[in-house]
């Protein structure tokens, strides 16, 4: 091993090695696992939980909206796939609407996500014929209307309106 | 390049920067207490500043000789390993102080202030390489001491008789102003482990040098003469012989004188 392959080496590893520590503390791993789920991020070979995804469909469809949300993030645990996000932010919809009053709370926390999926996908386009809110800005767009206080707010006939 | 030499530029150039990079990975490195998840801390600005002290306390205390890292003599590519080499060092030390220093509050100003004190002062004290070597090594044990055992004992369970000593002593003052450290005991071991190994590196940077630090041009100078001497039983022969034209001339002397004398 001659001398100039030694330095060769060192240096080339600690550079690595300096991007490697960066990078730790940039992304901020909380757990091994979540170390090379991170990676894969990075590198772009992201890919959701297919079962949990489907999981959480499952159960949004029969209106268990908390439960499908539990069962969208651990599909989507770095918060990645504007599909599962779109579906997320659409259970905060459906689970705070009411007919006489939303819930701010769980409105607000829908606005939060569908801006995330904006910022992911400012196309995207939900193909989920059940769903009649198609595009996250109309999504959001409903949730920020529900969220504002208005006189229309105290209309008798908004009891008649219905669900998207 | 012979075996030594090949060793030296190992450590020198391949296990070095590894050894402080790692004390720049696991110094801000904590684990939650009610989690056990890892939280990322990145050196505070404070930090940086009193590492910058550091390097010019390394340089003053002759820990790091300058003009055996970097040099014109130097190849280019010998210059920019032990470039990336001090690099490492000075985070590293930032690294190492973000290791002891509380994360926020009161403490965090406190320690940083005594950091800043001591590290000031020294930069104007007597220094060589041994001293300064005690003198970080004492300033970073109390630090990790009083951080990781004495703060540390405040997220110690409350029936523990720690718990109870220095909530007494800091009895009437916030925690949240003090800046107390909620974290696993691992937290502690891990800043042990770091502080190790940045020692560890210190230690070994005179010896890591391109020319050993020593006396250099005496040392040299009486190594050279010590080499050029002849063997031991060249200087016998070479007695030998001279005892030999001394007899010799004495010999011819006599003759002569005596000649001079008949004369």
């Amino acid at each position: 091993m001659n001398l100039k392959l030694i330095q060769t080496t060192g240096i080339l590893l600690s550079i690595v090695y300096a991007f490697f520590i960066v990078w730790l503390y940039w992304t901020e791993p909380k757990t091994v696992a979540e170390i090379s789920t991170k990676a894969t991020v990075t590198v772009g070979a992201y890919e959701i939980n297919q079962a949990k995804f489907d999981e959480g469909l499952r159960l949004f469809r029969t209106e268990n909206y908390r439960a499908a949300r539990e069962n969208f993030n651990q599909a989507d645990s770095e918060k990645r796939d504007a599909k599962t996000q779109f579906y997320t932010a659409y259970s905060f919809y459906r689970e705070g609407w009411g007919r006489t009053w939303n819930d701010d709370n769980l409105f607000r926390q829908g606005v939060e996500t569908a801006n995330r999926v904006v910022s992911l996908d400012p196309n995207f386009k939900s193909d989920d014929a059940d769903l009649k809110l198609k595009t996250a800005v109309e999504l959001k767009t409903e949730l920020e209307q529900g969220i504002e206080r208005s006189w229309d707010d105290i209309n008798p006939l908004k009891v008649l309106r219905e669900r998207k | 390049m012979n075996i030594r030499e090949r060793n030296l530029a190992v450590w020198r150039f391949l296990l070095l920067p590894l050894i402080f990079l790692t004390v720049a990975l696991l110094g801000g490195l904590r684990v939650g207490a009610e989690r056990q998840n890892f939280i990322f801390i990145p050196p505070p600005l404070v930090c940086l500043i009193l590492a910058s002290l550091l390097m010019l306390l390394f340089l003053r205390g002759r820990l790091v000789f300058f003009g055996d890292w970097i040099s014109h003599d130097f190849p280019l590519l010998t210059n920019a390993a032990n470039a990336i080499t001090l690099l490492t060092l000075f985070f590293a030390s930032a690294q190492a102080l973000n290791s002891v220093l509380p994360e926020s509050g009161f403490l965090f100003w406190l320690f940083s202030f005594f950091f800043l004190w001591t590290l000031w002062n020294n930069l104007f004290s007597e220094f060589d390489a041994k001293r300064l070597l005690r003198s970080l090594a004492v300033l970073f044990g109390t630090a990790f001491l009083l951080k990781h055992l004495i703060l540390a004992a405040f997220a110690a369970p409350e029936e523990s008789g720690w718990y109870k000593l220095i909530n007494y002593i800091f009895e009437g003052i916030p925690r949240t102003v003090l800046g107390i450290p909620n974290f696993a005991p691992a937290t502690g071991y891990i800043s042990f482990f770091a502080l190790a190994l940045y020692v560890l590196g210190l230690v070994s940077l005179p010896f890591a040098a391109t020319e050993p630090i020593q006396e250099n041009e005496k040392v040299r100078r009486i190594e050279g003469e010590i080499v050029n001497l002849p063997a031991p039983h060249e200087q016998l022969n070479s007695l030998d012989s001279g005892v030999k034209n001394l007899d010799s001339k004495e010999t011819n002397s006599t003759l002569d004188s005596r000649l001079k004398i008949q004369d």
